[in-house]
């Protein structure tokens, strides 16, 4: 086994020849989304070009700090994308998603750091790689779990006033709707542990492979990392919502939001 | 005697406000007035669903804001103008009301003889999708009704039905409620309504905004 070949940046360039042909056919089907794409594509660029060189430098480099450091930015920049789409959300209850996705997530990197792979947190080389994928995957889980919570809650107004006009205490009525968005957000990491090795290889083990490792220990790693994604994922978005419903209703068990999740005034 | 509802200088959210209305016990109360008076707002803030932000309502003599919210809402229940049934079957919906309430559901024999009282003409395992706009409004009463509440609040109870059709609907609803010993107050905008069944009305104006 050999490590990755070197890709040249010459060679490098000839992959960006690929997006001309996705946008042909976007002009062809008419899809004006052409300025996105090439946007998105310089993004990408941009940022993983930054990364790598920070991550060079890490890893040549390696102090308890710069991980720290890194890790931390990893939380606020996925804490930040969250609740950029919950705008109207009240404040209480997007500080206990913030907690709630930063303590389930940085918990379960322990977890796999220290218990099963036995290295130290501060190892740069397995835990900011690690921490990407699982605060990555959990803020597409926690965005999923949201989405449908406050979709439910918008399209069963009718239902929830008639249970609390009935005497049904609120948390009654809002924790199944709670329970149903952490369904929806289990369901792409439930659906890609089915296809897993079969429909594909997932990218995780693809780059261990790539860069030398051996398959056997390449599915180690990525049946760990699927198991802690999973994880992490239930863990964030059950202690978001199971948290978070608490400040949909006062003392007085009244509804504190109007007829969707983001308005605050009932009327 | 006490009344069963009175309130004092009741505001709701800055622009509704309330001349002192009193409800006097065992008379079914009709409140009408034109829309944009508050008589939907009255019934929440009277099962406690919403606070008003000056003044009291009093229950029975106690001051609204003051009791259990969840005790209050099952004593003094609110049957909204758009009934919610949940999919499935006339069975299924009491189990469900009733699974949310935490109380076992009554027999098939109970549910059917509450359905005909209230004119209702279907086995327990009717599908309630099929049911027509007065049907599912009647069942959603009924299912308020089978839980026994000492008051029952009915927004529009007949809004989905033709005036003779109403009519019959509401004198069933009111004595079934006479039977239980439920109190009952409408909320309606018909004034023959009103004039046929209500032994009290009380009428809601637009107050000019604070």
């Amino acid at each position: 086994m050999s490590g990755a070949a070197d890709i040249g940046i010459l060679s490098f360039c000839l992959i960006y020849l690929l997006l001309i042909v996705v946008l042909i056919l976007m002009r062809r089907s008419k899809i004006a989304k052409t300025r996105e794409l090439l946007i998105a594509s310089l993004r990408m660029t941009a940022q993983l070009v930054l990364v790598g060189f920070i991550l060079t430098y890490i890893l040549q480099n390696p102090h308890p700090a710069f991980t720290a450091a890194f890790i931390s930015a990893m939380v606020v920049f996925s804490v930040h994308r969250v609740l950029s789409r919950q705008k109207g959300l009240n404040f209480r209850f997007k500080v206990i998603i913030g907690a709630s996705f930063s303590i389930s997530g940085l918990a379960i990197l322990a977890y796999f750091v220290l218990a099963v792979l036995g290295q130290s947190l501060a190892n740069p080389q397995y835990t900011i790689p690690l921490a990407g994928m699982i605060l990555g995957n959990s803020m597409t889980g926690m965005n999923l779990a949201l989405a449908s919570f406050s979709q439910s809650i918008t399209s069963q107004k009718q239902k929830m006033d008639a249970l609390l006009n009935l005497g049904v205490p609120p948390q009654n009525i809002l924790k199944p709707l709670a329970g149903g968005a952490l369904e929806t957000a289990l369901i792409p990491t439930i659906n890609s542990m089915v296809g897993m090795g079969i429909i594909f290889l997932p990218g995780m083990m693809t780059g261990q492979i790539l860069s030398g490792t051996l398959p056997t220990t390449a599915i180690l790693y990525q049946i760990s990392i699927m198991i802690a994604i999973c994880a992490a994922v239930s863990l964030a978005v059950f202690a978001a919502l199971m948290a978070g419903v608490k400040t949909l209703y006062n003392g007085k068990s009244q509804f504190t939001f109007g007829p969707d999740i983001t308005r605050k005034d009932p009327s | 005697m006490e009344p069963l509802f009175k309130t004092e200088d009741l505001v709701f959210g800055g622009f509704l406000k309330y001349a002192d209305l009193s409800f006097p016990a065992g008379k079914i109360t009709f409140i009408t007035g034109e829309s944009g008076s508050g008589k939907s707002t009255l019934f929440k803030i009277l099962n406690g669903t919403l606070s008003p932000s000056k003044g009291r309502a009093y229950y029975r003599g106690r001051d609204i804001e003051a009791l259990d919210a969840i005790a209050l809402r099952r004593e003094v229940s609110l049957v909204s103008q758009e009934p919610f049934l949940f999919d499935g079957a006339v069975r299924e919906n009491f189990d469900a009301y009733y699974a949310y309430r935490e109380q076992s559901p009554p027999t098939d024999a109970d549910i059917k003889k509450l359905l005909s009282s209230f004119l209702l003409d279907f086995g327990t395992d009717a599908p309630t999708r099929t049911f027509s706009g007065g049907e599912k409004q009647r069942l959603y009463i009924a299912v308020f009704l089978s839980f026994q509440p000492r008051v029952l609040l009915l927004d529009e109870p007949t809004s989905a039905l033709d005036a003779a059709t109403g009519a019959s609907v509401l004198s069933a609803i009111i004595k079934s409620c006479r039977e239980n010993g439920t109190e009952v107050v409408v909320v309606s905008h018909s004034v023959q309504m009103a004039e046929q069944f209500a032994q009290n009305t009380l009428h809601l104006r637009k107050e000019a905004a604070l």
